[in-house]
């Protein structure tokens, strides 16, 4: 029917799922961790097409038209939460929310090392120039 | 012919090590990927970004190789290898850039390369809303947002990530997990290619036109060797055994009959009529004659003959998906509707500056 197979586009959506899992558990900016969640329901709408193609009927046609109303509500939140809380830590960092947590819970060390900070830039040093001229005293003609 | 059987007995060993024998390309992939995307990962100090790459390339290449097998060098094979790297490439420039406005333009490239693949999936409605939607406005709403949170430059959270090893293992034991997967099921679908080829022998005449749809039954053996029952049980009541021990013996009995073709066309019918409750017992896609399908969202499974083909989706299907949507999918369109609204309203209340804020 078809030189490419099922198999082949399910393969690619898997792919993109695992990659967005991986980019949503390791990364710190809250922007680029919803961006993965959305990468990972691409994956998905790959499979649904697929197996509406194969199968010969729309059903998956349909479903990922309620994907994508889904996502645009998810990115609509996601937006504005992600605002909130920029607005509260001035920093998109998903780690300085980690001490939320119950009272009697111990808190979440982040343990990874900051980056260094930048070398700071040596002041500039004038070279001496020639010998250090007399300076006169100074007296007060009162 | 009777040591072909002895070979197709199941090997009875530990499930690691068969995972092992059957999966290493995948496993020995997932391990490559996994160097890969760490080595990749933004990371405080000094990133191999080369070393990362190579191995990256290595393991997309050698996935393209292996795992996909795309039959001739047709347009639609070379334009779905086109977006498929494309989209994955991009996904792992997406979780590994250190500038997120440079991943947000990733993540463009992955949607507009998926488009790419609704296109050849014979999807062209969900292919341009998903551009209108996605990369039309997602994308540019994420990019309003980082610019607008992003004045002072870059933050030390895009500089390092967390825990990075253990979530590129996490991930990528997933992808084994559901590749490995995929593979099985992949092998499976040769058996009903095996039930198609038994039926029409079943009802051909001569032994050579019956030799000629069959092939070689060494082959046949050994694809089928998934099917062999597990354990010579002298008495069962479990249907699938049955039904698995009936159709090897079917098979087996074939396999023997070369010489009298009434009794292998016999045999063929048996083999087809067991493989069919196999079938019907391990579960398939297909619903059951039972449940009601309107017609509106293209022919209804259960409605297709017995052993007609399965034909694909034509490309030309944009009326009919909105028919399909306004007639069986009617309550859930609304429902969407009305869910957008709320998200819409949600959106404003959460991101709308109080005044004692100000």
């Amino acid at each position: 029917m078809s030189p490419v197979t099922l198999h082949n586009y399910l393969i690619v959506g898997a792919i993109l799922f695992a990659l967005g899992m991986i980019g949503f558990l390791a990364r710190r900016n809250m922007i680029i961790m919803f961006l993965s969640a959305e990468m990972m329901l691409q994956g998905v709408a790959i499979n649904l097409t697929a197996f509406a193609r194969f199968r010969g009927n729309l059903q998956g046609q349909a479903f990922v038209l309620f994907i994508l109303a889904v996502a645009a509500c998810e990115a609509a939140i996601a937006l504005a939460l992600v605002l909130m809380l920029y607005r509260r830590s001035r920093s998109l960092d998903i780690s300085d929310w980690q001490e939320l947590r119950e009272a009697e819970l111990e808190p979440v060390v982040d343990e990874e090392p900051l980056p260094p900070p930048p070398p700071e830039e040596p002041l500039p040093k004038l070279t001496p120039a020639g010998k250090e001229p007399a300076h006169p005293q100074e007296t007060s003609h009162v | 012919m009777l040591t072909l059987f002895l070979q197709a007995e199941p090997i009875r060993q530990g499930p690691l090590r068969q995972l092992v024998q059957d999966g290493w390309p995948i496993l020995l992939l997932a391990l490559v990927g996994v160097i890969g995307i760490y080595l990749l990962m933004p990371q405080p100090g000094r990133r191999r970004l080369a070393w990362g790459a190579l191995a990256s390339g290595v393991a997309l290449v050698a996935g393209g190789v292996l795992l996909i097998r795309a039959e001739m060098a047709l347009a639609e094979t070379i334009l779905f290898y086109a977006f498929a790297g494309i989209a994955v490439v991009g996904g792992v420039m997406l979780i590994t850039q250190i500038n997120p406005v440079h991943a947000a333009l990733s993540f463009a490239l992955v949607v507009l390369s998926t488009c790419g693949l609704f296109l050849l999936q014979g999807a062209p409605f969900l292919m341009a809303s998903t551009i209108i939607v996605y990369a039309g406005a997602i994308v540019v709403t994420f990019l309003f947002v980082i610019m607008l949170a992003q004045q002072e430059g870059q933050s030390g959270a895009d500089q390092r990530s967390r825990e990075p090893f253990v979530a590129t293992l996490a991930g990528f034991v997933l992808l084994g997990a559901l590749l490995i997967v995929l593979q099985r099921n992949y092998q499976r679908l040769s058996f009903d290619a095996y039930l198609d080829k038994f039926e029409r022998a079943s009802r051909a005449e001569t032994s050579q036109e019956i030799l000629s749809i069959l092939g070689n039954f060494e082959e046949i053996i050994q694809d089928l060797r998934s099917e062999v029952p597990e354990a010579p049980a002298p008495k069962t009541t479990d249907p699938l055994i049955e039904a698995r021990r009936a159709f090897w013996n079917a098979v087996h009995d074939a396999s023997f009959s070369l010489k009298s073709v009434p009794k292998l066309k016999r045999k063929l019918a048996e083999a087809h009529a067991a493989g069919l409750t196999i079938r019907s017992l391990q579960g398939s896609l297909v619903p059951s004659a039972a449940l009601p399908l309107s017609g509106n969202s293209g022919p209804p499974r259960n409605a297709v003959a017995n052993g007609e083909p399965v034909r694909g989706l034509p490309a030309y299907n944009v009326a009919a998906l909105g028919r399909s949507l306004f007639t069986d999918y009617l309550l859930p369109v609304e429902l969407a509707g009305v869910l957008l609204l709320v998200a819409t309203i949600g959106a404003i209340v959460i991101a709308h500056r109080h005044k004692e804020a100000s």
